[in-house]
């Protein structure tokens, strides 16, 4: 049981970080129908951020995080700007292959600009931990569950109860009419960027304790969340957040009761069974039922 | 504007990708150009997980490269290195591999630190027919009848004879978990352990292994906590693994002594992992108080660097000058000659050891014990296997 508990908490934990990443995919998705494949790299840069001002600079935490994110927001106004706006009448496909173009430039700019080695980010708390019962509570996992947690609350309260997250939710489901309407569609589609950045920004803050500032970082979080997010369906918000916790649950415990050489596997087991099975994903809508 | 906008990021683009993996000549002060040189070329991670162990790689080339050249350079000309990233991937080495041979005056080349690597160009450096000094360690890439290669780092078979021998006679733990990466590398150290493990009368209570790049070890952890092992032995490709592995043991209250390969004592781990390694044992290729090469190579590292020297350093500078050496021995760039100068070549004191090439192309055949005290890499001794 001791055994369960403490892989039931790690897996949540990993699994909140796949989550939040995925919250940036389905936005973005949401609001341009395509797949921001640079969303990874996003929590790689925020992550060097925080290591630059707090590290480096010695600058304080709290400013250091504000500095950060403000870049973030600045990285993702610049990424719709550069990236998805030029190329916003085209089809998916360009669009696609030029977050995967971007995504290749922000990480070789950042091995360009920082250099390839690893950086350590200190934790929030000073405690690593502690223990309940038998079960380690990593303080950084904590955390991450913790403002997993909040930020879906706030998506939830600002899609559903502000002007602004409406006319989001319009852009989402049709661009036309939201324009026929007044909404200006290419503020909305920053504004999804923007928030975007930030969350991937935040994601990448809250794990580089646990997994250390790399150049790689960006591209191992992102892939799982891809998946999180096609388990979960594509678009759909719930799907993410449960896509990303479900897939966190089921690689630590197959890797303990399984394989642990295998663990990556069993995330894209699930992934291909969903896609052939289900591809709409746990909570996604069926292509026909959207036309 | 459209088209101007598309033609400044694609510019920009490749600007900084092309400044990153594109390749490099590296020349001393004294050296002229590609004319009145001696060529070798050199396969390196400048991208990729890998690419913070190439920048201490090249660093160690370029040492040996200076030093080589102040004392008179190969065959009377200066030697120079021409660099190809590798990506850190297998095909990106076979492709760097590939682009290096097709320049017919490099006389001989530095492969990789990573045996899987060395595996994947291992066909490519026999069409060559060139020599290729190299720094992965399973003892496999000298055993399969591949007459080019050459180790500059002593293998594994060692490494887990040393870990073996420390941990049983020394520490007196006769219950292991041995924790490797999937790898080649990882793979074959094990493979090696287990079996120095069994000749040394102890038991094999867990044999994990992991992909590279894990995000998570808490489940093998969990199975090392069940297991009832009380001692672990490792072999870790990257140190970002190893960090987080280092940091998770701790914290989840495993607390048994640990000799790791020599991924546990590098420049990186160390800085990564901090406190939950102190305590810890490695066998280390390269200690800088293992002798006065060592100590020597180390003052200068330092002096040029200003970083601390580890293996990853230590057997490109050592490669750099003893294909030097045997270039100078074999009085030409002929591959057959250098090859047979790289074979006689003994007692050479290197920043690794003391070098004596046997019929394998295997020339280093020990390691040194070192003990990770509270951040300071101490000596404790070296346990060599050349009989003569």
């Amino acid at each position: 049981m001791d055994l369960v508990l403490q892989l039931l908490f790690t897996g949540i934990g990993i699994g909140a970080v796949y989550a939040l990443v995925a919250l940036g995919f389905v936005l973005i998705f949401r609001a341009t129908n395509v797949v921001n494949f640079a969303q990874g790299e996003f929590s790689m840069v925020a992550a060097f951020l925080m290591v630059v001002f707090a590290v480096d600079l010695e600058w304080p935490y709290w400013l250091s995080f504000l500095i950060a994110i403000g870049g973030m927001a600045l990285l993702g106004a610049l990424f719709n700007l550069g990236v998805y706006y030029p190329l916003r009448h085209r089809t998916y496909l360009p669009v696609i292959i030029s977050t995967i173009g971007a995504s290749i430039f922000l990480a070789n700019s950042t091995l360009a600009l920082y250099g390839p080695q690893p950086q350590v980010l200190s934790p929030v708390f000073e405690t690593q931990g502690f223990l309940v019962g038998p079960v380690f509570l990593d303080s950084q996992y904590l955390l991450i569950i913790a403002v997993t947690a909040v930020l879906v609350a706030f998506q939830y309260w600002f899609f559903e109860h502000t002007l602004i997250g409406k006319k989001l939710q319009a852009t989402s489901q049709d661009k036309e009419m939201a324009a026929l309407l007044g909404i200006p569609v290419a503020g909305m589609i920053m504004l999804t960027f923007v928030y975007s950045a930030v969350l991937g920004g935040i994601a990448g803050i809250l794990v580089a304790p646990v997994l250390f500032v790399s150049i790689q970082m960006g591209a191992t979080i992102a892939l799982k969340a891809f998946a999180a997010t096609i388990i979960g369906g594509f678009g759909d918000v719930t799907g993410a957040i449960i896509g990303g916790l479900a897939l966190g649950i089921i690689e630590t415990f197959g890797a303990a009761y399984v394989s642990v050489p295998y663990k990556d596997a069993f995330a894209f087991i699930v992934l291909v069974a969903f896609l052939v099975l289900r591809p709409q994903g746990l909570f996604g809508e069926r292509i026909a039922e959207k036309a | 504007m459209r088209t101007t906008r598309r033609v400044f990021l694609g510019g920009a683009a490749s600007a900084v990708i092309g400044g990153m993996a594109g390749p490099g000549v590296i020349r001393s002060a004294c050296a002229q150009g590609a004319a009145s040189t001696v060529r070798i070329g050199m396969v390196l991670p400048v991208t990729g997980p890998g690419a913070d162990a190439g920048r201490f790689a090249l660093n160690g080339a370029k040492l040996a490269l200076e030093q080589v050249n102040k004392a008179g350079g190969v065959l009377g000309k200066p030697l120079e290195i021409v660099t190809e990233d590798d990506l850190t991937t297998n095909p990106g080495a076979v492709l760097a591999f590939s682009k290096l041979a097709s320049q017919s005056d490099l006389v001989g080349f530095l492969g990789s630190i990573r045996s899987t690597q060395n595996h994947a160009m291992a066909p490519d450096i026999l069409k060559t027919g060139k020599p290729v000094c190299f720094g992965g360690t399973d003892p496999v890439l000298t055993q399969m009848g591949n007459p080019w290669l050459f180790r500059f780092r002593p293998n594994d078979s060692y490494s887990a004879r040393v870990i073996a021998d420390f941990g049983v006679t020394t520490l007196a733990k006769k219950k292991w978990a041995i924790i490797h990466s999937t790898d080649a590398f990882g793979t074959s150290g094990a493979k090696a352990l287990t079996e120095a493990l069994g000749k040394a009368g102890a038991t094999i209570a867990l044999d994990q292994g992991y992909t590279n790049q894990s995000q998570d070890f808490t489940p093998v952890v969990l199975a090392i906590r069940q297991s009832g092992a009380d001692v672990i032995g490792s072999y870790f490709t990257f140190e970002n693994d190893l960090g987080i592995f280092a940091r998770q043991l701790r914290q989840l209250g495993v607390t048994v002594p640990w000799v790791g390969s020599p991924s546990i004592v590098n420049v990186t781990a160390l800085k990564l992992a901090g406190p939950s390694l102190f305590g810890t044992y490695g066998v280390a290729d390269y200690a800088e108080e293992s002798s006065d090469a060592a100590r020597n190579f180390g003052k200068a590292y330092r002096a040029a660097t200003k970083i601390a020297p580890d293996n990853q350093s230590s057997w490109t500078f050592d490669a750099v000058t003893v294909l030097a050496l045997a270039i100078n021995k074999a009085g030409k760039t002929d591959p057959q000659a250098i090859r047979e100068a790289l074979l006689a070549v003994r007692g050479h004191e290197g920043a690794e050891g003391t070098y004596n090439f046997d019929k394998n192309g295997d020339g280093l055949h020990g390691y040194n014990v070192v003990k990770n005290d509270k951040g300071n890499i101490v000596f404790d001794k070296r346990i060599d296997f050349y009989q003569g």
